[in-house]
This record gives structure tokens, sequence and C-alpha cells, in this order.
């Protein structure tokens, strides 16, 4: 195959990625259940447990970032898909002459792109509110664009699962995401962890995304930006590979 | 001309279960080629198999002599699928629905939309393409899928039950459609319950029961398959007087029976019968006043052929 055609082919693959992720924007973002999960779930966890806390707003503020982003973005795989597999829409896409790679990057997109909006969206609103001053923006854009796609790309491989129930997935997906939220310095700082704690904290990708938001906002940062932007993406590579097994497994 | 769909050997376990056992047939391009049989017998799982959602546990299929399995991508590329369940976005218009199937199978812009438009047309929709289509009624729903399938003008259109469970109209319309889409060259593929719409728009049927493959070929000669059952049912009027022996001496014929003024011609070759029947008239100065062939009807060959198949297989 030559190069021109070789191009064409990755063109093509693209804007199919790009309809499907349009088409989940257009019909999931502005769902019940997709609003819940990705918005009041994670402030109801900030309210519980940071407010009235004596946490300074330099933890607080980059850590009501992160969540948000974590919840979002990893909210629309499992609330699109299974929906998806229930109305059998799902066998359109995997019979469309697309490869399975694109459907699964149309739909990390959706998910990454809500997680962008919100985030962004409770960043603008809390700089202003608690005159927050931003000192890295290179970390900030870092965070914000590698924590959606990572965690997109979570709820994309929990919804490789064939389920066709919304519910089953979010379980399994809250199975996950709750716990990692006490262990990856959203309220309590890493260091501040025992030692088994901070050795689990080592594993969980929220707590490179935090990290490179506290880093946007307070100028520090536990790890190397290098460190956190090489793990991210190590953890989306690997959510890809082992969602697309799933998926291949899981097909009759 | 080649081969819209080839298969040989295209197997389909689930557990112990065979739910397609080695079939093998060819569609050749341009036909319109039926696929029957009761529930559950495998009609489905082999559309599944041809459209690269399911991998076979044996066997090859090919379109257009693309391999399924290892040139899914050329081979889906050229076809157009209509599923069991009409499996629209509720949440999207059927202008939106149309745009999306078009883009998912790489269709330009320009063109997506000029063949969007006609086929809304065609199914009666224009007037509603910016409607959700959650709100639009079953054959509505149908037809909106069944455009999703046509967006790509494919070459080869899969139908798993176009028509069940829809009105009159609705069904009409989507026959028309697809006849004429057949017309324009595009080979059809489509499984149903109903025997007489088989009959009617298929080039050729295949019967499938319990995964295998019971009979396959026009529906004119399936029904041929039941001899004995055919028949030719004449009334004369004239000066002369037909008689039973004579009638008996038309090549082809083996029985004759009379009732009522009118005459039974049993044969196993309807045309050849009617040209001796012409000929005998013609000689004995009688004028024939109606002529009707009775024939097996595809539903007792169907129904003959999925029953005694199964009582082979229980023993
Ligand atoms: N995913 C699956 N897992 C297990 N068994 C299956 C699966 N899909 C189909 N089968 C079985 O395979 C057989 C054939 O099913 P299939 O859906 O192909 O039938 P069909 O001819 O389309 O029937 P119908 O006319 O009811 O649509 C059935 O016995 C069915 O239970
Ligand atoms: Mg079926």
């Amino acid at each position: 195959m030559d190069q021109c055609a070789r191009r064409l082919m990755f063109l093509e693959e693209l804007e199919a990625a790009w309809a499907i992720a349009k088409k989940d924007i257009k019909i999931y973002y502005l769902k019940a259940p997709t609003l819940m999960f990705a918005i009041l779930f994670p402030f109801a966890m900030f309210f519980a447990f940071a407010v009235g806390r004596e946490v300074p707003l330099n933890t607080l503020i980059p850590g009501l970032v992160s969540i948000t982003v974590f919840f979002s973005a990893s909210s629309i795989g499992p609330s699109a898909l299974p929906l998806e597999r229930r109305i059998k829409a799902y066998d359109r896409l995997v019979s469309a002459p697309i490869s399975p790679y694109t459907v699964i990057i149309g739909k990390v997109l959706s998910g990454a792109i809500f997680g962008l909006i919100i985030g962004s969206l409770i960043l603008a609103a809390s700089l202003p509110i608690f005159g927050m001053q931003l000192s890295n923006l290179l970390g900030l854009l870092l965070g914000l664009v590698l924590a959606s796609l990572c965690f997109s790309m979570l709820g994309i491989m929990l919804a490789m699962l064939p389920r066709e129930n919304p519910g089953d997935v979010m379980l399994l997906l809250n199975f996950i995401r709750l716990p990692l939220i006490f262990i990856s310095g959203i309220f309590i700082k890493v260091d501040a962890l025992p030692y088994w704690g901070q050795a689990v904290s080592a594993f969980s990708p929220l707590t490179y995304a935090n990290d490179l938001m506290r880093l946007a906002f307070e100028g520090t940062s536990a790890f190397s930006p290098l460190l956190s932007t090489a793990v991210l993406v190590g953890f989306s590579a690997a959510f890809l590979y082992v969602g697309r097994r799933i998926d291949m497994r899981t097909r009759g | 001309m080649p081969n819209a769909v080839e298969l040989s050997g295209l197997t389909k376990a689930y557990g112990a279960l065979l739910a397609v056992d080695h079939i093998s047939f060819r569609v050749p391009e341009g036909e319109i080629f039926g696929f029957l049989g009761p529930n559950g017998a495998g009609k489905t799982t082999t559309i599944r198999m041809l459209t690269g959602l399911v991998t076979p546990t044996e066997g090859t299929a090919k379109i257009f002599g693309l391999d399924i399995q290892n040139e899914a991508k050329e081979a889906k590329r050229c076809m157009g699928i209509v599923w069991e369940e009409s499996n629209v976005y509720p949440e999207l218009s059927a202008w939106e629905n149309l745009a999306f199937a078009g883009e998912i199978y790489h269709v330009a812009k320009k063109r997506r939309e000029t063949r969007a438009h006609e086929l809304l047309e065609m199914f009666g929709l224009l007037a509603r393409k910016e409607d959700k289509v959650g709100g639009f009624s079953k054959g509505m729903k149908r037809r909106v899928a069944i455009s999703m399938a046509l967006i790509n003008s494919p070459r080869l259109l899969f139908l798993d039950e176009p028509t069940s469970g829809l009105d009159v109209q609705s069904n009409m319309m989507i026959r028309d459609v697809i006849r004429n889409e057949n017309r324009k060259g595009t080979t059809v593929f489509l499984t149903t319950h109903n025997i007489e719409e088989a009959n009617q728009m298929c080039d050729r049927v295949a019967i499938i029961n319990r995964g295998k493959i019971v009979a396959i070929d026009s529906p004119e000669n399936l029904r041929k398959t039941i001899k004995s059952a055919q028949s030719i049912e004449v009334s004369f009027y004239g000066t002369g007087e037909p008689s039973e022996g004579e009638l008996r001496m038309i090549q082809s014929v083996s029985r004759v029976i009379s009732s009522g003024g009118k005459f039974r011609l049993f044969t196993d070759d309807p045309p050849v019968a009617l040209e001796g029947l012409w000929d005998y008239a013609r000689k004995r100065g009688l004028r024939i006043m109606g002529v009707n062939t009775l024939g097996p009807t595809l539903e007792e060959v169907y129904v003959s052929l999925t029953s005694s198949a199964e009582v082979g297989r229980r023993s």
C-alpha cells in the first residue's frame, strides 16, 4: 500500500472516531444519570470529606478539579455503551468498515471531552471564587488533558464487559473509583498516608493526575511532571489493551 | 460475475448446540436471495457471521471474494445491514441517524446528504426528518433502519426479517424499495417468515432447518419438488364432449378426475400438460373456458421440508 492510500485510510478512521464521539456527545451528555455521577457525586464527596476540615485551599481546589475530571470522564462509557448494546446499535459499530480501535477511540474521546468541559467549568468557577492563582499552565493543560483521556479509557474498558445495564458497569466502576479517592492525595496528601497507603497510591492514576493539578496551582509537585505524564499515558495504553481484549473475548 | 456471497462449511457452535451446521452455498451478484427457516433455525446467526459480528467456529465466508475474517474492512465496506431489531438511536433525529451511518461507512458529506434526502423521500419520511426517531412508529423506525443500511449504496444488502410485524403499507413500501435497489444492481440477502413474500420477491431461496440447509433453489423449482400435488383444473364449452380417457392421454398427465363439469389433471410438468391440453382442445373443437394451475404452494414445500428434516434428525 502506498503512503497516500495509507494516509487516506487513517483519515477515514479518524473521521469515523469523531463521528462516534459526536453522536455520544449529542445523546449522553445531558442524560440525568450521567450528570448525576459526573457532577453531583464528586461535589458530594468534596463537601463530605474536605469542607470544614483544616485543609488548605491550595490542596482543596486541585483536588476538587481532579475528582470532577475523574468522575465525569469515566462516567460516559459505562452509561453509553450498555444502552447502545441493549438497543443493538453497538452491532452497527462492530459491523461498520472501521477498526475496532476506532470504535474505542471514538468512545474515549466523548468521555474525555466531557471530563475536559466539566473540569474546566469547575476550574473557571473556583479561580475567582477562591481567589486562586495558577502557577503552572503547562501542568494544568497536561493534567486536564491526560487525566480526561486516562479516566475516560478506564470507563470504556469496564464498559467493554458485555452488559446491557449501565448500573452493572457503574457499580463496578464505583468499586474502583471510590477507594482511589482516598489513596490518591486528594484530601490527604500522599506523604501523610501510612506506608502501605503510599505504596498503594503509586498504583493509582489519580495520584499522578492530581499531582499535575497541584503543580498547576501550587507550583510544586511530588513527582516530576514527566513521570506523571508517562504514567498516565501508560495507564491509558494498558486500559485500551485490556478493553480490547475484553471486547474480543466476549464477542460471540 | 463474481459471487456476492460464498460460504463453505460455515459453522457456529454455542456449547454443544450447532446453531449453524456446515452450510455451503453461493449467492451470485444481482440476485434477491431468501433465507427461510423456523424460529431458531440459524438464520440470524448466519447473517451475523456473514457481516463480521460473530466469528465462525469453522468454515469461511466470502463477500465479493473478500474473506470476512481476514479482509473484514474491505468486505464490510460493500455491505448494508438491516438487523432484526430496528437499532436506530431514539435520541437522534431521522436525519442525524442517517448522517451517522454515512459517517461510519465513509460516505463523503455531499454524497451522504443527497442520498439521505433521496432515501427519506422514498420512504415518505422527508417531512419528519428533523423529528427524534424515538417518537416514530415501529414501521417508521424500520424504514429509518433500512435507510441507514442503504446510505452507502451497498453492493450487497442484508435484511433480517425486514417486514415482520409491520402493516401492509409499510411492507409494500419496503418491498418496493428493495426491488428498486435490486434493479439498480444491489444483491439482496433477506430472511423472512413470510413465505409468500419469499415466493414473490426472491430469485432463489434456501431453507434452513436446525442449522442445516435442507433445500436451495428458485421458488418455482422448489414447488415442483412435490410433484404429485401439482394439477391443472380446466373447464370447457363448445359442441364436443371431452372424456376423461382422452385427457388421460395428454403428455405428462398421470391422472384425471372430473367433477362438477371441471376436470382436474394431475401432472409433474404443468407447462407440458398445458400445451397438450391446448392441442387437444383445438383438435376436438372445444373451447377452454377457464384454466387454473394448482400447485403445491411454497408453504407446502416449506412445511414438508422443515418437518421431515426434523424427524430425520431425531432418528
Ligand atoms: N449468543 C448466543 N448464545 C447461545 N446460543 C445462541 C446465541 N445466538 C443464537 N443462539 C442459538 O442459536 C440458534 C439459532 O438462533 P438464530 O437466532 O440464528 O435463529 P433464527 O433462525 O434467526 O430464528 P428466528 O426466526 O427466531 O429469528 C438458536 O437455538 C439460538 O438459541
Ligand atoms: Mg433471527
